[in-house]
């Protein structure tokens, strides 16, 4: 198990290592020279290149890739000149604002997709089952940024119940922090939930139809341990690993539902920092958010594990 | 008289094809019965019936479903599935898939046993320890450790057995318990379950296609053509005095050790009917070595004067 654990660990390894040159020489390569798009241009040649020097532009690429690698391992990712702040700290001021959606919107999606879907498949053909069908199709056809707007015209600005956007940090009262995620974690959630529904309900329905199904009704097992400890046991991986990649994908960037809000998290940075060419930003959001996808895929590639003894085995050769 | 199972005129449809025609039988309280007949005719979708785990999209009816003293027909869906679960012991054909793969045998061996004997766990897991030492295992406390993916099918087998009789069933419905296991272990599971019934006076429904096997394990048998019984009866009198055609025929092809080398099997040509199973004549009439004309019209039925003996054929 902790050879499988440690393999997996070295290829994500690998993976950082490979992003992170990607990353520092593609958007090296983008014409236009940080010093000039920061002195502005009115700045005098004599300007621009004291800058540069001062940045340490003007040493060759592989240095500069490795300064930029040994700080990193600092967690000093260098200094945004849109903000004049260091991205570290940039970073960290979003994370609490598209985390706290991400998971939100996912333990909904999660509650959802695995209630209807469970209860779809054992009741197949039924008004359920043609519900949760419905809102397969429904969630994943509405754009996000639309349903974002109903919401904020219906919740914020009819009823009044819920801010219309901003983020309130959570030690500023419970309370007003549900308030201010509810509405976006809910669109995030629905735009995820008709994938997700999808495959538990297809889970379900096969593990439904196997064998030890039969043999668990035989033995006149209550309804609970049929469905949830013989039927949803035979159906966790598939819905697990897809979990593992909505989460990935949600905490990586929520950009369209954090500009409808106006949440300051990490989308909107990312937003900020491509439309002023912010290339310090840049690099250091992309690395971190290629950080957070394979760590939470590594984190769900050794839950299937446990669920899955089998995996384990096969690792061993067994 | 208190019989595990009785089975009155049971017919079994998927759509309009019929799949099993007019199927009686009775198993009497501490025999082994055996089913024998061949692939398709019927065997499993009866056993399934009784204990009411026919396939999606398969219709039946019947006149009459006693299985261990409750009226199949008259209970509800929870009573039934409760009945069968604390009664009846049931050990399916294929053993693979049978335990749940991701579940440990601690697990799910004792479940049923916890629900409908109110038992805690470890008193679950005391009494599946004895019976799989009772099934062979050497060690017990270990297999109820493994996953089922890390037993081979012989001793998935014997899980399965040992899940089976937790509960002390009345009855146990074992389909083709030895289809997967080489002949020496099947004479292993074999001699168990001729133990298991003379000791706990257990009834066992044996569903086989091996007639060597049934006649050799059990004390009744019925045997089954295109989804009819077509004779049935103590084993004995069946083997010495068979009254149908497809018996006898069954009868000489069991193969001997006294065959010769380079002798070929004897089979019967052609293969089980699966259409128009409902039709009234012989549904053997194409495959008889006998067939007359009027077996296309009817078929006369006999029984002897104990009324045990059953079969059904034109010839006297």
């Amino acid at each position: 198990m902790l050879s499988y654990v440690l393999d997996r660990l070295k290829s994500s390894i690998l993976v950082l290592f490979v992003v992170s040159i990607i990353t520092f020489f593609v958007l090296m390569i983008i014409p236009g020279n940080p010093a000039q798009l920061i002195l502005g241009t009115d700045a005098t040649p004599e300007a621009i290149a004291e800058l540069s020097s001062a940045m340490g532009l003007d040493k060759p690429l592989y240095q500069r890739y490795l300064s930029w690698l040994l700080d990193l391992f600092k967690l000093d990712m260098g200094k945004s000149y849109v903000y004049g702040e260091s991205v570290t700290t940039l970073i960290g001021r979003s994370i609490p604002v598209t985390f706290s959606i991400s998971i939100f919107a996912m333990a909904m999606a999660v509650f959802i997709a695995f209630l209807f879907g469970m209860l779809s498949a054992i009741k197949k053909n039924s008004i359920i089952d043609y519900f949760s069908r419905s809102l397969m199709q429904l969630g994943t056809a509405i754009p996000s940024f639309w349903i974002g707007m109903v919401l904020i015209v219906y919740f914020g600005v009819r009823l009044k119940v819920l801010p219309v956007s901003g983020f309130v940090p959570i030690d500023r009262g419970f309370a007003d922090f549900m308030k201010s995620i509810f509405l976006p974690s809910l669109v995030l959630a629905i735009g995820e939930v008709g994938t997700l529904l999808r495959i538990v309900r297809s889970s379900m329905l096969d593990s439904l139809k196997q064998d030890y199904m039969d043999m668990a009704r035989v033995k006149g097992l209550s309804a609970g341990t049929i469905y949830i400890k013989y039927a949803l046991r035979g159906a966790l991986t598939a819905p697990l690993t897809i979990i593992g990649m909505q989460l990935a994908k949600l905490a990586g960037g929520t950009t369209v539902v954090e500009t409808i809000f106006a949440l300051p998290g990490l989308g909107r940075l990312v937003l900020t920092a491509v439309e002023h060419r912010d290339i310090v930003l840049l690099q250091g959001l992309v690395m971190f958010i290629t950080s957070t996808v394979v760590i939470v895929t590594l984190i769900v590639d050794i839950l299937v594990m446990f669920l899955n003894p089998r995996i384990k085995s096969f690792h061993r050769g067994e | 008289m208190n019989n595990p199972v009785e089975l009155k005129n049971l017919h079994i449809k998927a759509g309009n094809n019929t799949l099993v025609n007019n199927v009686s039988l009775t198993v009497k309280e501490g025999e082994i019965f055996g089913l024998v007949g061949e692939s398709g005719s019927g065997k499993t979708l009866t056993a399934k019936a009784i204990i009411d785990l026919l396939p999606e999209g398969l219709t039946y009816t019947a006149d009459k479903i006693i299985t261990a003293g409750k009226d199949m027909l008259t209970a509800s869906d929870e009573e039934k599935r409760d009945h069968i679960g604390k009664k009846i012991g049931y050990i399916p054909q294929n053993t693979v898939f049978y335990l749940h793969p991701l579940i440990k045998i601690k697990n799910q061996i004792g479940d049923g046993y916890i629900q409908h004997m109110h038992k805690t766990k470890k008193e679950a897991l005391e009494k599946a320890e004895v019976l799989l030492s009772k099934v062979g295992f050497k060690s017990p406390k270990t297999v109820l450790n493994y996953y089922p993916w890390q037993l081979s099918g012989g001793m998935r087998q014997r899980c399965n057995i040992a899940m089976a009789l937790m509960n002390d069933p009345k009855l146990i419905i074992a389909d083709e318990p030895t289809t997967a296991l080489d002949t020496t272990v099947q004479k292993q599971v074999m001699e168990l379950f001729k133990s298991i019934n003379e000791e706990m006076k257990l009834s066992i429904l044996l569903i086989s296609h091996d007639l060597g096997l049934v006649k050799r394990y059990s004390h009744s048998l019925g045997v089954m053509y295109a989804g009819q019984i077509v004779e049935s009866g103590c084993t004995e009198t069946v083997f010495n005095e068979p009254g149908h055609p497809y018996t006898r025929l069954l009868i000489k092809i069991i193969p001997s050790l006294k065959m010769k080398k380079n002798e070929p099997l004897t089979e019967i040509p052609g293969f089980v009917k699966d259409k128009d199973r409902d039709s009234k004549g012989c549904l053997f009439y194409c495959r008889c070595p006998k067939a007359m004309d009027i077996c296309k019209e009817g078929v006369k039925e006999h029984t002897d004067d104990t009324g045990d003996h059953y079969y059904r054929c034109n010839l006297e």
